[in-house]
């Protein structure tokens, strides 16, 4: 055993002479042995759940039974289906909110931790605690915090002898509060990302500016906004993506109500598939909602890339 | 007159930071307080409790099996953290640094799957695993999330920046291309490592849906998976410290490896940049 | 060099996937190749679970050729999306008690349980214990019986009996305008600082379809004097009753008698004195007997129903029934075990562990039962409401039809953004499209 071993490393060592033809098809097949795990994971994974995709769109299957052609039937369908376009509203509402809301805050705090200041590192990390706990426990969070009559929240309010609000029971309130608890959960990362946008901003510019003696807000708005513009467009990016994958927020503290007002685009896609069975229709909903976040962004990076003219 | 300006704005800079740490810390103060009083004393606002208790964690620990959900948590997040490490390594080292047919259309496709938005195979893959008999089993959580094109692109970023000499030496030497990959390229690369495998594990420690999707026994369940079920089920019998002291349970792990790993996880999310 | 690098990819691979077997194998596959024995699910309550242990126990101690593993359903927002992913997943257990009968005509058509009339003494056992209307009620439209009618629970009001005292009421309203007014009473803002604090009743106002079970559905058969939501599978709700239902809901959430929220900030608002009344049915007599604080005083009483409505008062049963699954190895043992669990002992048993009524004839003149019945003067009423009970309509897409009903309970009740009869119409436009 060991001896054939030895005798393989020999031979390799024979076959291995530095550059040459040879050693350039060696390069071929180990290349290729090094990317079969991930060519076998791709056509299990990605390529086959794509295909298989285009083939639900025209079934109609609640997976226990057989599939049933439907033709256009699924497509039909979510075109006339109003809960379809509630969710795309939701989202568009969601985003809204919470996009501006996030790039305010967390440039903000970036731009405060910018400066040279003690305990920098403290805030930064505080900041970012949010990001890295699962969003079960911050929706289970907010989820009380929110309550309507004994959270935290509306008794601050209270106490204070502002009303309390209905957080999450207002069909207007509810998508807007799940919003604001995105961004608290985000912001951290967001400050992040902004902090070495930050800090790739060249100096000099700062220097001259100086001697031409510009205000803070100038500096600001003239140099490190424009300069940091790929990184909103990062951020947008980002945020849009997260938008479209809401779910377990809705699905702990609302269920997708008041009135559907909280309902996500997978949150919807998860009810369809799960709840009644209907994993042709489901798959249609997932195709269209990818394709609109696929649009969305790509719109998104262009007009951003326009303006700045990158 | 300057200097009393300067320490204004100084002061007026610290209490927007205190500020917004506050509001970033209360709601875990808060929850943790909370789950270490009686029912009737949640919803104060004081994060110090009158009286103390440990009731609320020892009914999480009766009510659901949240042990064996840390286990499987742990032995998941492990087992795709160490394969995404050893496979994605491989591809990221075949893409930078072999010649082969088909490289560069081959990272054009790795480059495409980044931009698929998940909810378009979430469907088709249900329905994978349930023909494959994966749902209610460990394969649908780990092989699944074996691969993924972000690891691969920072592998591919890092590798390119090792000194082509130092290949060349070893492959003089007789070493092979697994040897350079993890005898040189792997030792060379802590950082890239360090990154890749902080967001694997997190993004996987974190997943909830796809477990919600495909598992449906207690035992198999992973921790975000059994708490969630955990709030919107029946089994809290509509008690909230409870609920929030299994909460809390799910958060520990990551805030303790958070509380270790601080610098690495916040430089590490900083390159999920490289995504868009 | 690549026969070395295939060598070294082979053995990570396999390593990878020997681990995972390793541990895969711990889970389910594993289990399924031990034999012989039966897999039983249970509802997943303690109490179930802990009625369910006992009864496994006992049979194994007399059957231990065919001992069966008692697992509780898997959690899930409901059991029924629970037993969907099994049945999907081909993970179902031998025997199920926790079956919604609403569920069964769609898993008997795709052919996923077993034909229960098909066993000789199947006549002889069930129909000696359940009641032969309801066991007509159960039969599909193939003409087989694929349940057994296992237990009912009746829904019907709880209220907190001081509350309504206070208010001056020694008998609980019976009729909407009674109420109506004695909602009127109860719900205020006893700390003056001009926020209600009491309530008349709480119901969750999220549109999940299986909520409406406890609310909108019981008041619907007891406005209607026990009809159900479709008539010779045909929409048949569109009605004049229906829309009184629910404007009375919506009247309650209007005049904020009910809280418009989900109280997820507090345990248990009722046990709290925080609301006086809520829909509910038998098994909350043993939750409010372990949680109640000190002198906390609870009753019973049927459902409202419309002034001048004659007759007796009809609810909702929440019905659970047993059935055996097809993918069954051993279909004459799980046979043999499922009617171990409706036997008389056995509905004892259910009775003592879990406050719910078996669905037996003669229930409460059975002397078996009178002790338990003398100890538990409630579960008396429940009994006697069980005589005036409907389960749910046979389809198999009841629960899509529920679904259209939650949505505009929510719209119209909860929010009050449309008119009850726009809402009654339209949930009945739908569930017509549906249905075709």
């Amino acid at each position: 055993m060991k001896v054939a071993s030895t005798a393989i490393d020999e031979n390799i060592r024979s076959l291995c002479p530095p550059g040459g033809r040879k050693a350039r098809r060696s390069s071929h097949t180990a290349g290729y042995v090094l990317v079969l795990p991930y060519v076998v994971h791709f056509l299990t994974f990605v390529a086959f759940p794509l295909v298989f995709s285009f083939v639900l769109i025209f079934h109609r299957w609640d997976i226990v039974s057989q599939m049933q052609w439907v033709g256009l039937g699924n497509i039909r369908r979510l075109f006339h289906d109003p809960v379809f376009f509630r969710a795309l509203a939701n989202t568009g509402i969601f985003l809204l909110i919470h996009i501006p809301l996030q790039i305010v805050i967390a440039l903000a705090l970036a731009v405060l931790l910018n400066e040279k200041l003690p305990l920098r590192g403290f805030f930064r990390a505080v900041f970012f605690l949010p990001v890295v706990v699962s969003g079960v426990v911050t929706t289970m969070l907010w989820d009380s915090l929110y309550a309507q009559d004994t959270g935290v929240l509306n008794n601050v309010l209270s106490s204070l002898g502002l009303g309390r609000v209905p957080w999450l029971t207002s069909p207007f309130i509810a998508m807007p509060s799940i919003a604001l608890m995105a961004t608290w959960k985000n912001v951290g990362l967001y400050i992040v990302l902004f902090l070495v946008g930050l800090q790739s901003v060249p100096r000099y510019l700062y220097e001259a500016a100086d001697i031409e003696g510009a205000s803070a807000w100038r500096k600001f708005r003239d140099i490190t906004l424009p300069m940091l513009n790929p990184t909103v467009v990062m951020v947008v990016i980002l945020s849009t993506i997260g938008g479209f994958s809401l779910f377990i927020e809705p699905y702990i503290m609302t269920g997708g109500g008041p009135i559907r007002s909280t309902l996500s685009a997978v949150l919807y896609i998860y009810n369809q598939a799960f709840q009644f069975n209907h994993m042709g229709y489901a798959a249609t909903l997932g195709f269209f909602f990818a394709l609109i976040v696929f649009v969305v962004v790509i719109l998104q990076k262009r007009f951003v890339e326009r303006e700045t003219g990158l | 007159m300057k200097s009393t300006r300067a320490a204004l704005k100084k002061a007026f800079l610290y209490l927007l930071l205190v500020g917004w740490a506050l509001v970033s810390l209360y709601p875990f103060v808060w929850m943790l307080s909370s789950t270490f009083r009686p029912e009737t004393e949640i919803g104060r606002l004081n994060p110090i409790p009158g009286k103390w208790t440990l009731e609320n964690y020892r009914l999480v620990f009766t009510k659901i099996p949240i042990g064996r959900a840390f286990a499987n948590s742990l032995f998941v997040s492990l087992s795709v953290t160490a394969g995404v490490l050893i496979f994605t390594s491989m591809i990221g080292y075949a893409l930078s640094r072999l010649r082969f047919r088909g490289r560069d259309g081959l990272f054009a496709v790795i480059l495409f799957t980044m931009t698929l938005p998940f909810q378009i195979t979430i469907i088709p893959m249900y329905v994978l695993m349930v023909k494959f008999g994966w749902n209610d089993s460990y394969y649908a959580l780990i092989v699944p999330y074996l691969v993924n094109a972000f690891a691969i692109v920072v592998f591919r970023q890092y590798f390119k920046s090792v000194p082509e000499d130092l290949l060349d030496a070893a492959r003089i030497d007789g070493c092979s291309d697994f040897d350079i990959l993890f005898r040189i390229m792997w030792p060379l690369s802590v950082p890239a490592l360090i990154t890749v495998a902080i967001i694997t594990f997190m993004n996987i420690w974190n997943e909830v849906l796809w477990p919600i999707i495909v598992i449906r026994k207690w035992e198999l369940m992973t921790m975000p998976q059994l708490v969630a079920l955990f709030a919107v089920g029946g089994k809290a019998e509509g008690l909230l410290g409870v609920r929030l002291a299994a909460a809390a349970l799910l958060a520990l792990p990551i805030v303790v490896a958070y509380a270790i790993f601080q610098r690495h996880f916040i430089a590490s999310m900083a390159t999920t940049g490289l995504k868009s | 060099m690549n026969r070395k690098a295939i060598v070294a990819s082979a053995t990570v691979v396999s390593a990878a996937c020997g681990l995972l077997l390793s541990w895969s194998s711990c889970g389910t596959r594993a289990s399924r190749e031990a034999s012989p024995r039966l897999i039983y699910w249970s509802a997943n309550n303690q109490y179930e679970v802990d009625l369910a242990r006992v009864l496994t126990a006992e049979w194994n101690a007399l059957h231990p050729e065919i001992p069966v593993v008692h697992q509780p359903v898997p959690e899930s927002q409901s059991t029924e999306e629970a037993v969907l992913a099994a049945v999907v997943g081909k993970t179902t257990p031998d025997v199920f008690s926790n079956m919604w009968p609403g569920d069964v005509e769609a898993y008997a058509r795709a052919g996923q349980l077993v034909a229960l009339d098909t066993f000789p003494d199947f006549a002889a056992t069930i129909g000696a214990r359940v009641d032969s209307l309801l066991l007509e009620e159960a039969r599909s439209a193939d003409g087989h019986i694929y349940q057994i009618p296992w237990k009912s629970n009746p829904v019907m009001v709880i209220y907190n009996v001081k509350m309504l005292a206070e208010a001056g009421y020694h008998r609980f309203p019976a009729t909407y305008s009674e109420y109506l007014e004695a909602a009127s009473k109860v719900t205020r803002d006893t700390d003056g600082d001009g926020h209600t604090d009491r309530w008349m009743g709480i119901t969750d106002i999220r549109a999940l379809w299986w909520q409406r079970f406890f609310d909108f559905y019981p008041l619907y058969i007891a406005a209607t004097g026990g009809r159900t939501l479709l008539e010779h599978g045909k929409v048949s709700f569109d009605n004049q009753e229906a829309v009184q239902v629910f404007r009375f809901l919506r009247t309650l959430f209007a005049r904020g008698f009910f809280p418009k929220e989900r109280m997820v900030g507090r345990s248990d608002v009722f046990l709290q004195g925080i609301v006086a009344s809520r829909f509910t049915g038998p098994w909350e007599i043993r939750h409010a007997e372990k949680f109640k604080p000190e002198g906390f005083v609870y009753d019973f009483a049927p459902m409202p129903r419309p002034d001048h409505a004659q007759g007796p008062v009809y609810t909702y049963g929440d019905m659970k029934n047993i059935v055996i699954f097809r993918n069954t190895r051993f279909p004459r043992q799980a046979w043999e075990f499922a009617k171990f669990l409706v036997s008389r002992q056995a509905d004892l048993k259910l009775l003592e562990l879990t406050d719910q009524l078996p669905l037996r004839k003669g229930l409460v003149n059975d002397s078996l039962y009178a002790p338990y019945f003398a100890r538990n003067p409630f579960m008396l009423r429940f009994a006697s409401q069980a005589r005036y009970v409907r389960g749910t309509d046979t389809s198999p897409v009841l629960k899509e039809v529920f679904d259209i009903v939650s949505h505009e309970f929510e719209a119209c009740v909860v929010y009050g953004v449309k008119t009850p009869e726009r809402a009654i119409a339209d949930a009945a436009r739908q569930a017509r499209l549906i249905l075709e």
